[in-house]
């Protein structure tokens, strides 16, 4: 925000989003008519059932899907291919490169994104594991790691970019329950410390509502938003709070009202 | 906690085995012969001592040295050529002629998978070339090879060649085709491309489908030298191992033909079981990769 007079105006911006995607006999249409708005350290949570094309806006926002109607911009600029300014935390535990360990994932990350020096990222790549708790871990291959820990490193790895937003494809959903919630906590616990600006894709409600400071909730086939919530924290701070209660009760209830038909 | 405490007594009791079956061996150390048992390496010297046995037995039993020598005798062959220097010498020739068509042919499957993922012409020429050449035995080509290139190494390089391109090129390419879309897409978010991207992410995310494609090359081209020098020799002067083999054939030094194909085997083995291995150990297995 440039001038005390310029119109506010948010640092990622989905507007009337439609994407579309080809098999080999059908061309399917993921979204449509998608739009939101993320202000700057905003932990937007895109919400819903399988099949609503919240990994593809995802994977849209990263750059590797075109749009075929509506537009993408990120501070003020349009997004057209992948780039390390958008940093992207994957599900899937092999998204750490199996030939270099815990420390060097992260010093890649920093020597090919910024072209920092060896020394320089290693020191620098040894804080951002200490504040994933990994420290001990620096010299193990991902193979060696679990996948709670993969996940971490796979955090710090995107910490490492120091992009301006981390787009976060489900990345706890394949981790064990315990570990889901220490990982929650711990992202929490990041973030309050970077400010960061998120987009956190998941399908659980909890996980919303713990993570998010704004929850966007999309139907299914093709996937539409429906509406969306603030969570104020100030207010719900504890599951065991009537608030969380209630607000879990209001996202269930629009998400099952969207679900009948497609179950 | 308190759960615990209103539970009563007798009904914990009755719920618990009044003697608990303790197995009576939980943990006892391994005798000295289980242990020597499972070392796999020991137990392959001891079968290749007996083998050693069986064959010296037989060819004392057959006591025909033109048709089978025995294991004394071979082995007297054998250090008989390696002091007069015969051996080492054809040997290093057929090394020699081996490390040209084998660094020649894996740099040519090279240059064509690469032009496969970069283009779509590219894809199809290579499955057209490796459904073609790859069932084509090279030592198939050597009478054209002679016709093209006379008698001389350059006949056997090409057919080297022919041999260890194919199934490399089909190994690198199904790695490439491999690489997993998150890891690519990783690649693409640190905007990589081109070269770059090729040997900083494809290339060791294939890295298990490109050593075995070195591997089965590399066993290909071994053969195809010592074959191909066997139906070659002229310029005897020059000849590598296999022409060693057919040389004292001929000679009837039956003996020295098993050295022959003993020192063939020997550097299959390394090759294969030190050089190979290592480079495996030092990069796949280290990894978790290897499949």
């Amino acid at each position: 925000m440039a001038g005390t007079n310029a119109p506010y105006r948010p640092f990622l911006e989905v507007r009337n989003l439609t994407l579309q995607y080809k098999t080999a006999r059908y061309l399917i249409t993921a979204t449509d008519d998608v739009s939101f708005d993320v202000a700057e350290s905003d932990r937007l949570i895109l919400l819903g059932p399988s099949g609503c094309g919240k990994s593809t806006i995802l994977k849209a926002v990263g750059g590797f899907l075109k749009p075929a109607g509506g537009s993408i911009t990120l501070g003020g600029s349009g997004i057209k291919k992948p780039g390390a300014d958008r940093a992207i935390v994957f599900q899937e535990f092999d998204q750490l490169l199996p030939w270099k360990t815990a420390l060097e994932n992260i010093v890649f990350a920093i020597r090919q994104t910024r072209g920092a020096g060896k020394a320089e990222a290693e020191e620098e790549a040894k804080v951002l594991l200490k504040k994933v708790n990994l420290s001990s871990f620096a010299h193990t291959y991902p193979h060696a790691l679990s996948g709670g820990m993969k996940q971490r490193v796979a955090i710090a790895r995107c910490l490492a970019l120091k992009s301006k937003i981390i787009l976060m494809d489900e990345p706890f959903a394949s981790l064990d329950a315990l570990t889901r919630q220490k990982m929650q906590e711990e992202l929490l616990e990041l973030w309050a410390d970077t400010k960061i600006t998120l987009v956190f894709v998941t399908h659980s409600i909890d996980e919303a509502i713990t993570l998010g400071t704004r929850i966007i909730v999309l139907s299914p086939h093709p996937g539409k938003v429906v509406c969306e919530f603030p969570v104020d924290w100030s207010q719900i701070n504890s599951k065991n709070h009537p608030e969380y209660a209630g607000l879990k009760e209001r996202i269930t209830r629009i998400l099952f009202r969207d679900m009948d038909f497609v179950i | 906690m308190s759960n615990k405490e209103t539970i009563p007594f007798d009904l914990l009791k009755t719920n618990c085995a009044e003697t608990p079956q303790i197995p009576e061996e939980i943990k006892r150390k391994l005798s000295l012969w289980e242990k020597l048992y499972n070392v796999p390496a020991l137990r392959k010297i001891t079968l290749l001592v007996f083998l050693a046995f069986a064959w010296q037995l037989y060819a004392a039993y057959l006591d025909n040295a033109l048709m089978v020598p025995t294991l004394t005798d071979t082995a007297r062959g054998f250090f008989e050529a390696v002091k007069s220097a015969e051996l080492p010498l054809r040997t290093l020739t057929s090394l020699r002629v081996i490390c040209i068509g084998y660094s020649g042919g894996v740099l040519l499957a090279g240059l064509l998978t690469v032009f496969a993922i970069t283009t779509k012409p590219g894809t199809d020429l290579l499955e057209i070339f490796t459904a073609m050449f790859n069932p084509l035995p090279a030592i198939a080509l050597l009478p054209l090879a002679l016709l093209w290139f006379g008698l001389g190494y350059p006949s056997i390089i090409f057919v080297i060649i022919h041999a260890v391109t194919w199934p490399v090129a089909l190994n690198i390419y199904a790695g490439f085709m491999g690489v997993s879309t998150t890891l690519r897409m990783v690649g693409k978010n640190y905007e990589l491309a081109g070269f770059r991207f090729v040997f900083k992410i494809l290339i060791p995310a294939a890295f298990p489908h490109i050593l075995t494609g070195l591997k089965i090359g590399w066993a290909f081209s071994w053969r195809t030298l010592i074959a191909a020098e066997l139906v070659f020799g002229v310029s005897s002067g020059s000849g590598g191992l296999g022409w060693f083999i057919y040389e004292k054939k001929n000679q009837l030094d039956i003996n020295f033909v098993f050295a022959g194909l003993l020192t063939v085997i020997i550097i299959g083995v390394f090759i294969e079981g030190m050089v190979f291995k290592s480079i495996e150990e030092r990069t796949v297995v280290k990894w978790g990769m290897k499949f």
